[in-house]
C-alpha cells in the first residue's frame, strides 16, 4: 500500500469585502454608455451579433478607398483630383447609418425593458436623466464613429496620394471642422429619435419598424404637401429624413442646398434649424419623460 | 448597537385610494431581516420607498445614517437589491451581467470582474459564469439575481422573495446563503409571504399587513413558549390520556399528546405518571410558538 500524497485542497474563500471608492453617478452613467457601446458593437458577443457592425463600417468605407484609389491611380493625368464623392455628399451618404441605427437603438434600449432590467439598473446611483445620457450618448457616438472613420479614411487618402500633401491641407482645411460637426449632428438626430421611439416598444422589431414608418411616412406627406401646395414649399420641413441633410448643407454651403425642397422658401435655413431643434429637443424631452419614475 | 434601518411614520397611498403604507415606524439593528406580510401587504413599496425609486406621502426612512429622501444615490451606493421577478439579459453570460451591473454600481472595471468571478463563486455559480443565462435553471438564475446584488459589497441587500420558485433543495441552499451574509457583516431583509423561511433564516422579523406594521422584533422574542408540551409515548396517547386523568390534557393525530403546565411540578407529574403507567417516554418537549401565530394573533386583534 501506498500513501496518498493530497494533490488538491479545497478552500472556502468566503467573502471578502471591497475597501476600494465606488464611483457615484458619472461613474454609473460611463459604465452604462461603455456597456451599450459594447453590446451594439457585438463585443462580449456572438459572431453573428458582431458581424452586422463592422460589415456597414466597411461598406461605408468603400466609397473613399475607392476615391482615393481613383486618385491614385490617375494623378498626375488630369490637373485636378478626381473626386468621385465629395466631403458633404459623403455625409449625405452617412443616412446610409439610418439602418444601422434602425437596427442598434433597439438593441440598445428593448432588451432593457423586455427582460425587465431596469429595477436593477436604477438599484444603483444613476437617475432616468443618466440613463437617457448613456443610451443616447452610446448611440451617438457610434453613429458619429461610422460616419467620421470614412471621412478620415478619405481625407487622409486624398491628401496622401496628392501632389502636394500639405497644400491639400491648406486647401480643404474647412471640411476640418465641417466634416465633424455635420456628423455630429446628423449622430444625434438620429439617435435621439432612434432612441424615443424604441422606448416605447419591448420587440427590436417593433421599434425598428416604428422608426422607420415615421420617417417615411414624414417624407411622403411632406411630397403630397409640397406638390399639392400653393406655392409654398414650407411644408417640405416636415420630412424627417432629409432635415439632417438641410443641417448638413447649412453648415458646408452656409445655406439650403439649391436642389432642396427648402430652396425657395423665406427662411428656410432657420425652418430647418428649428425643426431639428424640436425632433432633437422632442426625442430626449420624451425620453425624459419615461423614465421620469426614477427621477430623484 | 447603531441602527440599521429607521423609519418613522412611513405613509405611501396610490391615486389617492389604496393605502400601499399606513404610518409604519420601525428600528432595526444589523442582522438578518425578514419582512413578512401577505402579497399586497406594502413589501415592495417599503423596499421601492428604500431605493428612493418612490416618493412616500409622509415620513422618513434613514437607512445607514443617510435620509434615503434627502439622499437616495448615497443609500443606493449601500443597497444591494435583489427583484422577485426575472430581470436579467438572458442573451449574455452571467460574469459579463455581474460585472457590468457592478461597474454600474460604481466598481472600476477590472474590481468589477474580479468582484463578479468572487461572488459568482460565492454563489455557486463558478463554473456556469461563462453561459449565457438564458440557459440557466430558475435557481442558477436566483442565484445570478443574488450574485448581482452583492457585487458592489453592499451594507444592506434587499431580497425580495428569494426563494420564489425554487424546489425545496434550492429553497435550502437558498436560504443557506442568506443566511451566510449575516456572518459576512452584510444586513439582509428578505422579504416574502413564506414564515418558515423567516423562522429558520432571520434573526429580526418586521411583519406587515395591509401596509401596517403588525409586529417587530427579535425572532426568538416573538417565538415564546406556550406552557403546553408535547409527550410522544411511542403512539399509545390514548394509554397516556387514561394516566393523565384529571389533567387537561389533548390526544394529537399522531399519537402524541399536548398538555399545558405552569411549572417544573408538572413536568414531573407527567413523567412520574408516564413511568406508572409503563409507558415509553420518547419525547417530551416544550412546544413554542411560530411565527404565524404570532402572525394571526396579531393580525385577529388588528381587525378587533
Amino acid at each position: 500500500m501506498t500513501a496518498t500524497n493530497p494533490t488538491g485542497r479545497v478552500y472556502d474563500r468566503g467573502y471578502r469585502p471591497y475597501d476600494g471608492e465606488l464611483g457615484g453617478r458619472s461613474a454609473a452613467r460611463l459604465a452604462l454608455f461603455k456597456a451599450s457601446v459594447r453590446r451594439a458593437l457585438g463585443i462580449r458577443r456572438s459572431w453573428r451579433q458582431k458581424l452586422f457592425p463592422w460589415v456597414l463600417l466597411a461598406i461605408a468605407t468603400v466609397p473613399a478607398i475607392v476615391n482615393v484609389g481613383v486618385a491614385y491611380i490617375t494623378r498626375g493625368r488630369f490637373e485636378d483630383t478626381i473626386e468621385i464623392i465629395t466631403y458633404q455628399e459623403y455625409v449625405g451618404v452617412s443616412t446610409a447609418l439610418l439602418v444601422f441605427v434602425g437596427l442598434t437603438a433597439p438593441d440598445v434600449i428593448c432588451p432593457d425593458r423586455r427582460n425587465r432590467v431596469l429595477p436593477l439598473l436604477f438599484a444603483r446611483p444613476l437617475t432616468g436623466s443618466d440613463y437617457v445620457a448613456a443610451k443616447v450618448g452610446a448611440v451617438a457616438a457610434i453613429v458619429f464613429a461610422f460616419g467620421f472613420l470614412p471621412q478620415v479614411v478619405l481625407f487622409v487618402g486624398q491628401m496622401l496620394v496628392s501632389d502636394a500633401a500639405l497644400d491639400y491641407l491648406t486647401d480643404n482645411a474647412a471640411v476640418l471642422w465641417q466634416v465633424p460637426l455635420a456628423v455630429a449632428v446628423l449622430a444625434l438626430y438620429y439617435a435621439s429619435l432612434a432612441v424615443a421611439i424604441s422606448s416605447f416598444a419591448t420587440r427590436r422589431i417593433v421599434a425598428a419598424a416604428a422608426l422607420l414608418i415615421v420617417l417615411l411616412v414624414t417624407s411622403v406627406t411632406a411630397a403630397i404637401l409640397t406638390e399639392g401646395g400653393s406655392g409654398s414649399t414650407a411644408w417640405a420641413a416636415v420630412n424627417l429624413l432629409n432635415n439632417p441633410l438641410q443641417v448638413r448643407d447649412l453648415i458646408f454651403d452656409g445655406q439650403i442646398s439649391p436642389d432642396a425642397d427648402l430652396a425657395g422658401v423665406t427662411g428656410g435655413g432657420a425652418l430647418a434649424v428649428g425643426v431639428y431643434l424640436a425632433v432633437v429637443g422632442g426625442s430626449l424631452a420624451t425620453l425624459l419623460w419615461r423614465y421620469r419614475w426614477v427621477e430623484t | 448597537m447603531a441602527a440599521l434601518l429607521e423609519v418613522d411614520d412611513l405613509t405611501k397611498t396610490y391615486d389617492g385610494t389604496v393605502r400601499a403604507l399606513d404610518s409604519l415606524a420601525v428600528t432595526l439593528e444589523p442582522g438578518v431581516i425578514g419582512l413578512v406580510g401577505a402579497n399586497g401587504a406594502g413589501k415592495s413599496t417599503f423596499f421601492r420607498i428604500l431605493l428612493g425609486l418612490t416618493r412616500p406621502d409622509s415620513g422618513t426612512v434613514i437607512v445607514d445614517g443617510i435620509d434615503v429622501g434627502l439622499d437616495p444615490i448615497g443609500v443606493r451606493t449601500r443597497l444591494g437589491y435583489m427583484p422577485e421577478h426575472d430581470c436579467l439579459p438572458t442573451d449574455q453570460s452571467a460574469a459579463d451581467v455581474v460585472s457590468m451591473l457592478g461597474e454600474i454600481a460604481g466598481l472600476p472595471a477590472r474590481a468589477a470582474r474580479q468582484r463578479a468571478s468572487d461572488v459568482l463563486d460565492l454563489v455557486g455559480l463558478d463554473e456556469a459564469r461563462f453561459r449565457p443565462i438564458e440557459g440557466f435553471s430558475t435557481g442558477m438564475r436566483q442565484r445570478a439575481k443574488l450574485a448581482q446584488a452583492l457585487v458592489a459589497d453592499p451594507k444592506l441587500v434587499l431580497l425580495d422573495e428569494p426563494t420564489a420558485g425554487l424546489d425545496p433543495q434550492g429553497r435550502h441552499e437558498m436560504l443557506d446563503l442568506v443566511r451566510r451574509l449575516g456572518t459576512f457583516g452584510i444586513s439582509v431583509i428578505m422579504a416574502t409571504h413564506l414564515l418558515d423561511d423567516v423562522q429558520t433564516t432571520c434573526d429580526q422579523v418586521v411583519m406587515i399587513d395591509a401596509g401596517r406594521l403588525v409586529a417587530s422584533g427579535r425572532t426568538e422574542e416573538l417565538l415564546h413558549t406556550t406552557g403546553v408540551v408535547r409527550v410522544d409515548t411511542a403512539g399509545r396517547g390514548t394509554d397516556l390520556l387514561a394516566a393523565l386523568a384529571g389533567r387537561e390534557a389533548t390526544l394529537l393525530a399522531d399519537g402524541t399528546v399536548e398538555v399545558p403546565v405552569t411549572g417544573d411540578d408538572d413536568l414531573d407529574a407527567i413523567v412520574a405518571a408516564v413511568a406508572d403507567a409503563g409507558l415509553p417516554l420518547h419525547g417530551l418537549t416544550s412546544q413554542r410558538s411560530s411565527l404565524d401565530d404570532v402572525f394571526l394573533a396579531d393580525h385577529a386583534a388588528g381587525l378587533t
